[in-house]
């Protein structure tokens, strides 16, 4: 029984369809597109959405969620409060102007901190994993696959018995400096593993006769890497760059425990206690804080975008 | 400009052994080949002469110059690459001047090294491109202007010629031993191409397994190969191989697959001396002919024709004797049909016999006896 259906399923199968005599990578190709353009659409969309929805709300005197855009009057009054240091139309001022700069520059400092740190390690350390042969290199970089594995909020515990330890051995007219070096450290430490492994992909693509050349045309070692082997991997560099300065400028938790106890305050901090008691929260101010916070991210990305979609290709034949 | 010596040189990767024992000498101005199969050990070799890799045993000279311990930035070598290694960030300008600007010299006189030497290539119209925007022919060019700018003592090739497209490959292969020429430099070049190498070279070093088969002139290596690895990596087809055995019965004769050929007086000699109790019988296709029946004066020996390739020019005719299989050049007008019985004909002078166990060319390889 099952097999005579089976067979009648395949000679219907079988029966050959007409079909125009078509290119038959364009048809793929276009498809492709089409398929791609869709997904793309679908899984970003709603995030869109849901960002404009913020960046209007901080104009209104609502929260904007729908058919109520219409209906919402528009102002810049939320951003005004905001800078005024009144989370409610109502409410005195918390902060002043000079207080909100600094969280800014609070929140750049742990960023491009991070930023930093992680760029020079993980350039350095993926290109010995790229190009030195060592004992125990498999074996490292598996390990460091495997410390990507642990959420940060996993090793708190165990980072901040480290901080108290260490606390002993600084100065207290150093606190402040030692507190923002420690957190850019802590934060740094869990974006390098990835880091580690993208840059060592990117110094992957280079050949070796390139480097070789370089030594061959009068250059020493570190010459070579310097003008040959980074300008080829700035695309590299442009895409962990991102990826650090994002994980420093959202981090709440590390922040958290290391600024803030010390009434050191970031955006993210700021953000926490603006929204405070989310029953209670003028939202619309929220939201025009929300905005401020997701601006840097936004020019950050812009910038870096150029390098990031730069193609080096070419002079090299693999 | 200067000579290059090899002595006694070994590399060690591990415990692969890359390059062994290899004693080398490549004549002052004379353009050298490095032959042999991938995996021989010949870019190694190259890349020893370079400074890329630093030799485990031996010595390597430039002239009366012990560069062995050298780094490649000292040893005023040029060398070319066959993924071209251009540096993709910079023009062809700020490439070719790359050499120039790390020996800090005066940028009037790189701008003018750059202009010569690219009037020499014939890229001086692509000096402001990006690598990227270049063809594989114009790439390869770059690379040469590169390696040529510093005035080097030596230049050394990498397969330069085998990422380029067959046509393109016999231009720059003219324009490269025409350079050479111009110039009088030493020049090294890598190939696994065997027609690349008699074409370009004045003397051929054939290496496999890291060691040298044979050096000589491309006649010498094609004509007198000293081992069987050589005859049958040289030419195109190579040299035909059978399988044969010594009778000592009313002379000397060879059992051919299963058909007695008497060898060359030459040879009868050599084979008398030695207590070979087989040999083997190697031939070069374009020195046989097939016909239907022997004539007087040559080595004959019976065969089935397996299949006929005309190529134009000549046709390859595949024929077998006893189990193995034996190409023939012929004429194209020739016109065989598969199974039939014909017999190969081989010219005596050009018969090759090798030792089965030291696959030495038992004419050329007997110091005095050849």
């Amino acid at each position: 029984m099952a097999s005579s259906i089976l067979s009648r399923m395949f000679r219907r199968k079988a029966k050959p369809k007409v079909e125009q005599l078509r290119d038959v990578e364009t048809i793929k190709r276009r498809r492709l597109n089409a398929v791609i353009g869709i997904a793309v659409g679908l899984a970003t969309l709603p995030l869109v959405a849901l960002y404009l929805l913020l960046a209007l709300s901080s104009f209104a005197d609502r929260i904007v969620t729908g058919p109520d855009i219409i209906e919402a009057e528009y102002s810049t009054t939320n951003w005004k409060l905001l800078f005024q240091g009144k989370l409610e139309p109502a409410a005195g001022r918390l902060y002043d102007l000079r207080e909100l700069i600094m969280i800014i520059v609070n929140t750049f400092i742990v960023a491009l901190g991070v930023t930093v740190a992680v760029v020079l390690i993980s350039v350095m350390a993926g290109y010995a994993f790229s190009r030195m042969k060592f004992r125990g290199r498999v074996g490292l970089m598996e390990f460091i696959i495997l410390l990507h594995a642990f959420p940060g909020v996993a090793l708190i515990i165990a980072v901040y018995a480290i901080y108290v330890w260490s606390l002993g051995a600084v100065p207290k007219d150093v606190l402040t400096e030692y507190r923002f070096l420690y957190t850019i450290l802590a934060r740094a430490s869990l974006e390098i593993p990835m880091s580690i492994w993208l840059m060592k992909g990117f110094f992957d693509r280079i050949p070796w006769e390139v480097e070789w050349s370089a030594m061959v045309d009068g250059a020493s070692r570190i010459r070579v890497w310097r003008q040959i082997v980074l300008p080829q991997i700035k695309p590299g560099i442009a895409a962990i760059s991102i990826f650090a300065f994002l994980a420093g400028w959202e981090d709440l938790i590390y922040v958290h425990v290391f600024l803030y106890t010390g009434g050191i305050k970031t955006l993210a901090t700021f953000l926490e206690e603006v929204i405070g008691n989310i029953e209670t929260t003028y939202l619309p101010i929220a939201a025009a804080a929300g905005t401020l916070y997701l601006i840097p991210t936004i020019v950050f990305f812009v910038l870096t975008q150029k390098l990031l979609l730069e193609a080096m290709s070419g002079g090299v034949k693999a | 400009m200067v000579e290059v010596r090899l002595e006694r040189v070994s590399k060690r990767f591990g415990r692969v052994v890359a390059v062994n024992n290899v004693n080398l000498q490549f004549p002052d101005g004379k353009f050298s080949a490095l032959l042999g199969p991938s995996g021989s050990g010949k870019s190694t070799i190259l890349y020893l002469i370079a400074g890329i890799y630093k030799p485990t045993l031996g010595k390597i000279l430039f002239g009366d110059r012990d560069v062995t311990e050298l780094p490649p930035k000292d040893r005023n070598v040029g060398l070319v690459f066959q993924n071209y290694a251009l540096y993709p960030h910079m023009t062809v300008y700020d490439n070719i001047a790359f050499p120039l600007r790390l020996k800090k010299i005066d940028e009037n006189a790189i701008n003018d090294k750059v202009n010569n030497v690219s009037k020499l290539l014939r890229i001086q119209d692509l000096l402001e491109r990006y690598p990227h925007q270049l063809s594989g022919g114009q790439q390869q060019r770059v690379a040469l202007a590169r390696a040529l700018v510093k005035e080097p003592e030596v230049l050394l090739l990498d397969e330069p010629l085998s990422n380029l497209d067959a046509l393109l490959r016999l231009t720059i292969r003219a324009e490269i031993k025409r350079l050479q020429q111009k110039l009088e430099i030493t020049a090294i070049h890598v190939t696994h191409d065997q027609a690349e190498a008699m074409s370009m070279a004045d003397y051929i070093a054939v290496i496999d397994r890291g060691s040298v088969q044979q050096v000589g002139s491309p006649w010498e290596v094609y004509n007198k190969p000293r081992n069987l690895f050589v005859a049958t990596f040289m030419g195109s087809p190579p040299s035909n191989v059978l399988p044969g055995r010594i009778v000592r019965e009313n002379g000397i004769w060879i059992d051919v697959g299963g058909s007695m050929v008497k060898p060359p007086e030459r040879m009868v000699e050599l084979l008398r001396e030695s207590e070979l109790d087989d040999v083997i019988v190697a031939f070069r296709p374009e020195h046989a002919s097939i016909v239907k029946e022997p004539e007087e004066g040559y080595i004959s020996i019976p065969a089935e024709v397996f299949v006929t390739e005309p190529l134009g020019r000549e046709s390859i005719v595949t024929a077998m004797v006893g189990g193995s299989s034996v190409k023939v050049l012929m004429p194209p007008e020739a016109e065989f049909k598969p199974g039939e019985s014909v017999y190969i004909q081989i010219q005596p002078d050009k018969l090759m016999l090798f030792d089965p166990i030291t696959e030495l060319n038992i004419e050329v390889a007997r110091p005095g006896k050849s």
